[in-house]
This record gives structure tokens, sequence and C-alpha cells, in this order.
């Protein structure tokens, strides 16, 4: 699962069926220090996550398809959870240390 | 899901069984700076490797789509063919607004 921040969200209105009614929202993965790192991608939404907060998105997709009722769906990214806040213990330098 | 811009088609003169007939695009995925580029109207390839995605959706060249890539791509099948992207959903219009306070 990856830690996330919805920076937007996306607009189809062509789709697999298996989508209608679902929100799509653009995460972009975090690293350690809640900077963005790599490609941001679209995940299914039910929580009502809102822009800029912290997520966590799964990329486990039979646990998609019972989320959306269709099991020939291709669905596959989803957020499973709205973080309220994310401690970290080891700082990237104290880490490098101890590694 | 992830985004991408469709820069071409594909069309199959051998495929293995199961195939025959598919439609299949080429897609540039998106990179982080085509999220921020596409508002702005500017457009770029993106250097990744370019997939070839298994379409039934009637996405054209020039239409931003939605694919998705691992064996999900080959779920919505009563049997499944040696896929793994498919496209998942043409996108009318996206908003992207990046937050670059922590």
């Amino acid at each position: 699962m990856q830690l996330c921040r919805v920076e937007g969200t996306v607009i189809s209105t062509r789709k697999h069926p298996s989508f209608n009614g679902w929100r799509f929202l653009i995460c972009q993965p975090l690293d350690c220090d809640g900077r963005a790192d790599g490609i941001p991608v679209v995940a299914l939404d039910s929580l009502g996550a809102g822009i800029h907060q912290k997520v966590v998105v799964t990329s486990d997709g039979l646990a998609a398809r019972r989320a959306v009722g269709d099991d020939l769906s291709p669905a596959r990214m989803m957020t499973i959870a709205i973080v309220d806040e994310a401690e970290k213990e080891i700082s990237r330098s104290e880490g490098a240390t101890t590694a | 899901m992830k985004l991408g811009k469709v820069i071409g088609r594909v069309t199959l003169s051998v495929a293995t069984p199961g195939l025959e007939g598919a439609r299949w695009l080429l897609v540039s995925p998106f990179s982080r700076g085509n999220y921020l580029d596409s508002m702005a109207g500017e457009k770029q390839l993106s250097a990744e490797p370019t997939p070839v995605v298994y379409d039934n959706l009637g996405g054209g060249v020039h239409d931003i789509i939605g694919y998705i890539e691992g064996r999900e791509a080959a779920s919505p099948f009563v049997t499944p063919p040696p896929i793994d992207a498919i496209n998942a959903a043409l996108i009318d219009k996206f908003f992207y607004t990046p937050s670059e306070s922590e």
C-alpha cells in the first residue's frame, strides 16, 4: 500500500461500467518526509477524501473488484484509509547511521 | 489507474489466439510534469517506455485515457487473454492542484 496525498480529481463519462458512480482521485505518492515522490496515480475513492488530504492507496485488484461489486472489473487502485497523522520515528539522517 | 495520452495505434498482423481483431493504442504515460503542463496546454512525450494498451472504449489519438496495468487488466474477460494494460476510462477533464506546502 502507498501513502499518498490527494491532489486532484478526474472526470470521465466513458469508462468501464463498473466504475459508474465512483470518484476518481489523483493521488500523489509521498516519500518518508511527506514530499511528492513518483508519478501520480488515479484511485477509486469511496471515503470522500478531500483535496490535499493524506490517504492510503492499495493496488489490490481483488479488494477493488469486491468494492465495485463486479468480478469482471479492471479496478485496481483504491483509497482504503484517510490518514489523520503519519508520524515518522526515524529521521532520514538517523536512519542512515543505524541501517 | 494511470493517465496517459494516446499517441498512436497498433495493428497486429499475427496474434496469439483470443487477441485477434482487438484495438490497440500507443500511449505516452503521464509524468508528474504532464499533469502540470497539460493544465497549461503545453504537451511533451514522456521518456518512459510506451505501453500498448488494449482498448474497447474507442480511444483515439490525442485523447487522454486512464489505463490499468497488471493482472487486473485481464479481468474484464471471461477467458482472460495475455494482456497487462487495458484502457479503462476516456478522461474528459481532470483538475490537478498540487500543494507544494509540506
